[in-house]
């Protein structure tokens, strides 16, 4: 977080940079059975950012020691490709990658009926081939789609989206100047049914009340890009 | 909330079709037996995967549009053997997890050590699920009727939701199939399926494979009933 | 890459297909599959296209970097190429430091490219001796169903002749295309069930034995050869194989040009 909050992104009128206003949502399309080959999969994208998720399984679980006795493993992979920043992003292990590839399970692991399929594992490939800020958040929700779409079974999906401040304004959905500039950002991973949460992180500075509104811009924002979800799943891409 | 405009109030009874996502909720859970792939949160029935679901009386489930095999005792699968030790082999049968062939349960006379020579990795085989136990393999035997090594032939992987219209009723469609191409079918439990006989007869079963999903996907593409 | 399992009863049938001059998914000996190519499709890169071969679908990205210009050859930058097959594009995919046939696939790709001299070196020179363009071609696999080879040598080319050189950004000038002179485009044979096929699919991967990959260029001049995996072949096959090539490259020279 810069934190340079004299870099003038939100207007008096309220208008941001790209002409969204402070509650509006980036652009967002969705389509499924994207990766012939996998047994569920779903290419998302949201402002550029794009990302494509590929779901195998549950197969048998290797190497040995991974297995649980008692459920299924997720194993999870979130990698961004060296052509999906403005300067390219050397291959290799990433420790920020690992950190988000351990959240999203977190996530999964919270809806994904894992008892149904003890000493198996499922594999979920999230690759970033456009990143614009939130590409934790496109990750997770593609995810969610791909498992979907590959037929396992799930208590419900799990809707991710960021908020922050910018210019001391809270607003929703942090485009890249705004991640870059601004003063807070709160991604979450919400399930649309119960509005509970599977997945939340936060850094920067915000008042309790500020934070309030970024948490309640999140909830809104998660119903819309549910719809989005669903529509996408029964009926093909959606834009 | 997405608004379910008969929140409350049972869907129609009856073969009433619909296509549901995970999560989605699909009314009052009283009166209702929840089946495969929905369970009952709070007082109403919800969805657990994408696919359609069904009423039938009572029962409400959810039949997935794409599904992985779950094995069930007496199930006839076809398999393939993905290793082995002195006297087990580890055989593929396309579920999440593999199975397990003890050698008493092989085929032919058993002898300590010797499993490589009678069946090796790469090798197909016809074989039917003994038991299946929560938290081990399940045990396939090859001790039974018509179980055998496959030596000749091919063998397709079939969707599990088109099995139904592949088969026809009561039979009639797969018999249909074995006629006209004169080949040998075994349609196992498990989305494989062994065609054995003349070229000309398994690419004439693989054609037909190839237009039933033709036409599946084609039905489904809207999705919605 | 794991292993994958070959089933057994797969190479013999294979054997009988190609005795009846059939193929696994129906196709003719010489028939490649559905090709589709698009560029401009990755925004935040400099030059990018997406190629789908029947179910196969890969990416390739070009990045420019700006570097130092090696002290023997002052007036020159540089031309790098680098494959991934991460675990999305398919089960026999693993995690980890690039496999062997990783490797092995950006390395052709590479020297199809590179040794056709598609790319003049010396137009990357910035500021002679202390800086040049050193142009980075990054290959990525989304789904692989066989022949990631041509999938990334005809996205690989594509992306480099809709690359644009971004001065601008660097402070070094003006934005300006990059320079790419021909096209060289690569085509892989597969021996399946005892002859050599196009385009292999992935059970024919599976099932069959080695492989011949040729990049020719615009002037169907030989820019590079590889063999893979174990097997035998004779000159006819190989001048049976050349024939194809010669009339399949013209054909996909023409869909990216």
């Amino acid at each position: 977080m810069g934190g340079y909050g004299d870099v003038q992104m939100i207007d008096e009128n309220g208008l941001r940079v790209d002409g969204r206003g402070p509650g509006d949502l980036r652009e967002i399309t969705i389509e499924t059975g994207v990766v012939p080959v996998a047994d569920g999969s779903c290419r998302m994208t949201w402002g550029t950012n794009e990302a494509i998720v590929a779901v195998y399984g549950p197969m048998e679980a290797h190497p040995r020691k991974i297995q649980r006795q008692d459920r299924a493993v997720l194993d999870v992979g979130y990698n961004m490709a060296p052509f999906s920043t403005t300067d390219r992003m050397r291959p290799g292990f990433n420790r920020r990658s690992r950190e988000i590839s351990k959240v999203t399970k977190d996530a999964l692991e919270s809806v994904v009926l894992l008892e149904l399929f003890p000493r198996s594992k499922i594999r979920i490939s999230i690759e970033i081939v456009s990143a614009e800020a939130g590409t934790r958040c496109v990750g997770l929700t593609a995810a969610s789609v791909a498992l979907a779409d590959a037929g396992i079974p799930m208590t419900d999906m799990v809707v991710s989206v960021a908020s922050g401040k910018i210019n001391d304004i809270v607003v929703c959905d942090l485009n890249k100047e705004e991640d870059n500039y601004g003063e807070a950002d709160l991604p979450m991973g919400i399930l649309p049914n119960s509005g509970e949460l599977v997945f939340l992180q936060m850094d920067g500075d915000l008042s309790q009340e500020e934070f309030k509104q970024a948490w309640n811009y999140n909830m809104d924002a998660a119903h819309v890009i549910h719809e989005h979800m669903v529509e996408a799943l029964k009926g093909g891409a959606v834009q | 909330m997405r608004k379910n405009k008969d929140a409350g109030e049972p869907r129609d009874s009856g073969r009433a079709q619909l296509l549901v996502v995970p999560g989605e909720d699909l009314g009052d859970s009283q009166g209702l037996e929840p089946g495969h792939g929905v369970m009952e949160v709070n007082g109403r029935i919800r969805a657990l995967k994408r696919g359609m679901m069904t009423k039938n009386g009572s029962y409400i489930s959810v039949e997935p549009t794409h599904t992985r095999y779950f094995p069930r005792p007496s199930d006839l699968v076809i398999g393939y053997i993905e290793g082995c030790t002195n006297n087990i082999w580890f055989v593929d049968i396309g579920a999440p997890f593999n199975a397990i062939l003890p050698m008493s349960l092989g085929p032919g006379k058993a002898e300590f050590g010797g499993t490589r020579a009678i069946m090796d990795v790469g090798d197909a085989i016809l074989c039917r699920v003994q038991e299946v136990e929560e938290t081990h393999s399940s045990v396939v035997t090859m001790k039974g009727m018509g179980l055998r090594k496959i030596r000749s032939g091919s063998i397709e992987e079939v969707d599990p939701h088109l099995l139904g219209r592949l088969i026809g009723k009561g039979g009639q469609s797969l018999r249909a199939l074995k006629e006209e191409t004169e080949c040998r079918i075994v349609v196992a439990d498990n989305g494989r399926m062994w065609v054995d006989g003349d070229l000309s007869g398994i690419l004439q079963v693989r054609d037909k494979l190839q237009s039933l999903s033709v036409t599946s996907q084609q039905n489904n593409a809207g999705g919605r009933n | 890459m794991s292993i994958p399992l070959v089933p057994n009863l797969l190479r013999a049938h294979l054997s009988e297909l190609a005795e009846n001059d059939s193929r696994i998914d129906g196709r003719d000996r010489w028939q490649g599959r559905e090709t589709q190519v698009e560029v401009d499709v990755l925004p935040r890169a400099e030059g990018s296209a997406r190629v789908q071969m029947g179910d196969t679908i890969v990416f390739a990205g070009v990045k420019f970097q700006v570097m130092q210009p090696y002290s023997d050859r002052p007036n020159e930058g540089g031309l790098m190429c680098s494959a991934e097959v991460r675990p999305i594009a398919g089960r026999n995919w693993e995690a980890g430091p690039p496999s062997p046939e990783a490797i092995e696939l950006g390395r052709v790709v590479d020297r199809g490219i590179r040794e056709s001299g598609c790319i003049d070196v010396e137009s990357l020179c910035i500021i002679p001796g202390e800086k040049a363009w050193q142009v980075i071609l990054d290959l990525f696999a989304i789904s692989d169903d066989g022949n990631l080879f041509d999938a990334f040598a005809l996205a690989g080319i594509a992306a480099l002749r809709s690359a644009v050189i971004p001065a601008e950004r660097f402070e070094v000038g003006k934005d300006s295309p990059l320079g790419v002179s021909k096209t060289p485009i690569m085509c892989s044979y597969h021996k399946v069930g005892g002859r050599f096929v196009y385009d292999a699919c992935h059970r024919e991967e599976l099932g069959g034995d080695e492989r011949i990959h040729i990049t020719l260029g615009d002037d169907g001049n030989v820019h590079s050869l590889q063999k893979g995996l174990k097997g035998i072949f004779s000159t006819e096959e190989f001048d049976e194989i050349m024939r194809h090539a010669l009339g399949r490259t013209n054909e996909l020279r023409d869909l990216i040009n």
